[in-house]
């Protein structure tokens, strides 16, 4: 047992090693607890479990060929880095998209985007102990996954963008179906309300627990709905409009505190208003084609490079490209949000129980395959 | 000497250690059962439904594969302790049958400390758990065992003052005398707030959820039973349910009315009936209970424990002792 | 509107260097400013002190050098903008890790990548890479290259 309690200054503090397979951690997170009792001393999170190299994929393979892997870095969120890189892709040949297809990318966006949230929300229940809503969040993100399945046939990794559009267009099925989804929702979010939001052991679980604030957030880059609840009212969606968002009515939902349970509200307002962006695309989807029939096989893609942010369930999220001029991108990089999301806790959890750790942790929200790429 | 040996108490102890043994056993396998189908319909699903009718046999095959699976030992675990903490958890619950009155008469043997029993053998629950986290060596397990000490150290004490209180009204620790005083008005209805405290205090005793920190699975993997692997687990596994048995048994004798029914309308229900349909009523609460909330956190638990609970039911049994005096 | 007065600061601070402006909008930022590597922690200053904050920190090898690219951004629409800097491939760069405290982890992938080495950060240890990891995958000279360029090639 002598090495259980470790003393290296003769003290009192021992090392956790959290993880990398652990119930909580989301993925394969490992994090180097110093605890004191159970107070956290130091934080180290160690990551790159899941490195598999994307960047470097990027570069030896066609820019048509990356699309695959795009849906694979943030597995939560397939469709949005799918969408975010013909957009990119996109900007850097000048190739034009219909209307319908850009609406049609829209709704199913954020359909994804509900998904994603709505598996957080599930997770993060689970993580604090409570394992109902878990089940009636899966409930529900079925249903847009059956949604999504109908158009791009897929459950998970999409790839359903295409240059110049999307690979299918949607049907009356498909329309039917997403409006008995929002319909669903509409009365789903009372029934959240009363579980959790008003719960009173889920409140002072996380009341006042891993308060990031404007100035920290800023130091670490922290993006999305993290950033919103301290206030900062930071969408990419209404900062640098892409596709077609600058046509909704939606609000950017922010906190004050910057704790966990302002977290958890601004991602469950933002579920609401991305019902909101859905139900306006729809009622304003327009006819026509779904694909520029003359995307030409060589992409005319200039020398220099291409900087296209858009706005993931976790923040800002880039894709920057160097292009030389050939069919291959000279560099991709990929900027990606729950990098500074996570590297945020080495000043979070410091001075925090284990158990607010968790509670921490999962109401960041990392995808930690997207942090290790 | 035959005659003598078949009407004596020695032949009624074995007996009933035989039918409790059998009756635990089935028992904490029907209520993983009944957990399951539990949680499987308040989470929108079935539950287990494969193995027998609406899956009634899935813990007995349950049950049979843990039986089947390797003990391992950890690295550097202290071995005599390792093995012994599962037993350790087993037989204190096992001696808490010993005074439960299921019916009129039906006790296998009415001690006139009967409640000073059950409570004082399950404290040693918490021993076992506490051996069996720290010969895991491992650290999840030390941080669920330390845990789930100073948990059960916090919810003693309300449950025990719960207890008194009822206790001093019937002026008896034999369970027996305190059904038999509730034949006409129950206790939960005299002593509303000692029943809210001891069901709040047993569910934390018992580890159930919101107070299920030590072994709180999102935090602490699976706390103290983290390194135990076949019966070893399982047999913790049993403890627990049949802890909760136990626990609501003990309820529904002191604050529930036993074997009594409703006001002493019986309805010709036999006493034993009433008694277990009341006991699986509170059990069944608990588990809505564990699927509903999510899980405190430690130091909450402890502040509500020594701040409100403690308060609560130290006023509660003064007033109790001020009532029966002057009555 | 903080993305003036960081170009303001930037040209009384870096009044020699080359401030490329982006109509087209294809690299995303609206300026970007090239500034020689010693200048680099000046430079991080000025945006903290304007309330950016820091979006990426990014690498490119070529045959002749690399090139280290910042991305700022505050919260305010369309503010993003680039700070490069030529860095030789025996270079050390600068760290700024105590201007920014994120970029700690941006400098570790950086350097997991390319091997450029920041000094000033403790911590230099892999942070994508396995802990033993003495290679640089995304260094021109790794594995499976499409092409190697001089820097010229692509920037002209």
């Amino acid at each position: 047992m002598d090495e259980l309690v470790k003393n290296e200054a003769g003290d009192r503090i021992y090392t956790l090693n959290l993880g990398p397979q652990h119930p909580s951690t989301h993925g394969v997170l490992r994090i180097l607890l110093d605890l004191d009792g159970e107070y956290i001393v130091k934080a180290d999170p160690v990551i790159g479990y899941g490195h598999r190299g994307h960047e470097k994929m990027g570069e030896n393979r066609l820019y048509r060929q990356f699309f695959p892997n795009t849906s694979r870095i943030d597995y939560l969120a397939g469709l949005l880095y799918n969408h975010g890189f013909v957009l990119t892709v996109e900007k850097f040949a000048g190739i034009k998209v219909p209307e319908r297809a850009k609406y049609i990318r829209v709704i199913a966006s954020e359909l994804n985007r509900i998904s994603s949230h709505l598996l957080w929300f599930g997770t993060y229940l689970l993580d604090i102990g409570g394992i109902t809503p878990f089940l009636y969040a899966f409930d529900d993100r079925e249903q847009i996954l059956d949604i999504l399945d109908t158009i791009t046939g897929s459950r998970l990794t999409y790839s359903y963008c295409r240059l110049g559009g999307v690979a299918r267009d949607v049907d009356s099925k498909f329309i039917d179906m997403t409006r008995a989804f929002l319909k669903r929702m509409s009365s789903r979010w009372a029934d959240y309300e009363a579980l959790v939001s008003k719960n009173v052991i889920f409140i002072h679980r996380t009341r006042d627990v891993g308060v990031i604030d404007e100035e920290l957030a800023r130091q670490y880059g922290v993006t999305g709905p993290n950033l919103r609840a301290c206030g900062v009212a930071f969408d990419v969606r209404r900062s640098e409009p892409y596709e077609v968002y600058d046509r909704f009515d939606f609000e950017i939902p922010t906190g004050s505190r910057g704790d966990a349970l302002d977290r958890y509200d601004v991602r469950f307002r933002e579920m609401q208003q991305s019902c909101r962006i859905i139900e306006q695309a729809l009622d304003h989807l327009p006819e026509g084609e779904i694909l520029t029939p003359k995307v030409p096989q060589k992409l005319p893609v200039p020398k220099g490079e291409v900087y296209f942010a858009f706005e993931s369930p976790r923040g800002l999220t880039a894709y920057y490209m160097v292009g030389d001029g050939s069919q291959t991108p000279y560099r991709c990089h990929i900027r990606v949000p729950s990098f500074g999301n996570l590297n945020v806790l080495n000043e979070v959890l410091p001075g925090t129980l284990v158990a607010d750790a968790i509670a921490i942790l999962g109401s960041i929200d990392v995808v930690i395959p997207e942090i290790d790429r | 000497m035959s005659e003598g040996f078949w009407g004596s108490e020695w032949f009624r102890l074995i007996l009933g250690l035989v039918i409790v043994l059998a009756f635990s056993q089935l028992n904490a396998l029907f209520l993983v059962w009944l957990e399951r189908k539990v949680s499987g319909h308040i989470q929108l699903r079935p539950g287990p439904m494969e193995v027998g009718p609406h899956g009634l046999l899935q813990t007995i095959a349950d049950g049979v594969k843990l039986i089947g699976k390797e003990l391992i030992l950890p690295l550097q675990a202290d071995k005599k302790l390792f093995f012994l903490a599962p037993v350790l958890v087993f037989t204190p619950v096992l001696v808490g049958f010993l005074v439960l009155p299921f019916g009129p008469g039906l006790v296998i043997h009415d001690m006139n400390v009967g409640v000073l029993l059950v409570f004082a053998f399950s404290t040693i629950t918490v021993l076992a758990i506490l051996t069996g986290g720290w010969a895991s060596n491992n650290k999840y397990a030390l941080l669920g065992a330390v845990r789930s000490v100073a948990q059960n150290v916090a919810y003693e004490i309300p449950l025990l003052l719960a207890v008194m209180s009822v206790v001093l009204m019937v002026h008896s620790l034999s369970f027996s005398q305190i059904v038999e005083s509730q034949k006409t008005v129950w206790f939960i209805f005299i002593q509303p707030l000692a029943a809210l405290i001891y069901l709040i205090a047993a569910t934390a005793e018992t580890n159930r959820a919101p107070f299920d920190i030590p072994e709180a699975e999102s935090e602490l993997v699976a706390g103290f039973h983290t390194e135990y692997s076949g019966m070893g687990f399982g047999l913790f596994f049993l403890a627990e349910y049949t802890n909760m048995f136990i626990v609501c048994a003990v309820a529904t004798s002191l604050f529930l009315g036993g074997w009594n029914g409703l006001f002493g309308i019986s309805l010709g229900i036999p006493g034993v009936c009433w008694f277990l349909l009341k006991t699986y009523f509170l059990i069944f609460v608990i588990m809505w209970v564990r699927w509903t909330f999510p899980r405190v956190r430690f130091d909450q638990l402890m502040n509500f424990s020594w701040k409100v609970m403690i308060p609560l039911s130290l006023a509660n049994l003064v007033i109790t002792a001020i009532v029966v005096k002057i009555i | 509107m903080k993305i003036k007065d960081i170009e303001a600061r930037m040209g009384k601070q870096f009044a020699g260097c080359p401030l490329e402006r982006d109509e087209a909008g294809v690299t995303g930022a609206l300026w970007s400013i090239s500034v020689p590597l010693a200048g680099l922690r000046d430079a991080a200053t000025e945006f903290k002190d304007a309330g950016f904050f820091l979006e990426s920190i990014t690498a490119l090898d070529f045959e002749d050098t690399f090139e280290l690219v910042y991305h700022f951004n505050c919260y305010e629409p369309c503010s993003r903008v680039i700070v490069r800097m030529l860095c030789g491939h025996d270079q050390l760069a600068p760290t700024i890790c105590d201007i920014f405290r994120g970029a700690v982890w941006l400098e570790r992938e950086v350097h997991d990548f390319f091997g450029i080495v920041f000094s000033g950060n403790s911590d230099m240890r892999p942070l994508l890479l396995p802990e033993d990891a003495d290679y640089h995958p995304l260094r021109k000279t790794f594995g499976k290259v499409g092409a190697y360029h001089k820097r010229e090639v692509i920037y002209g």
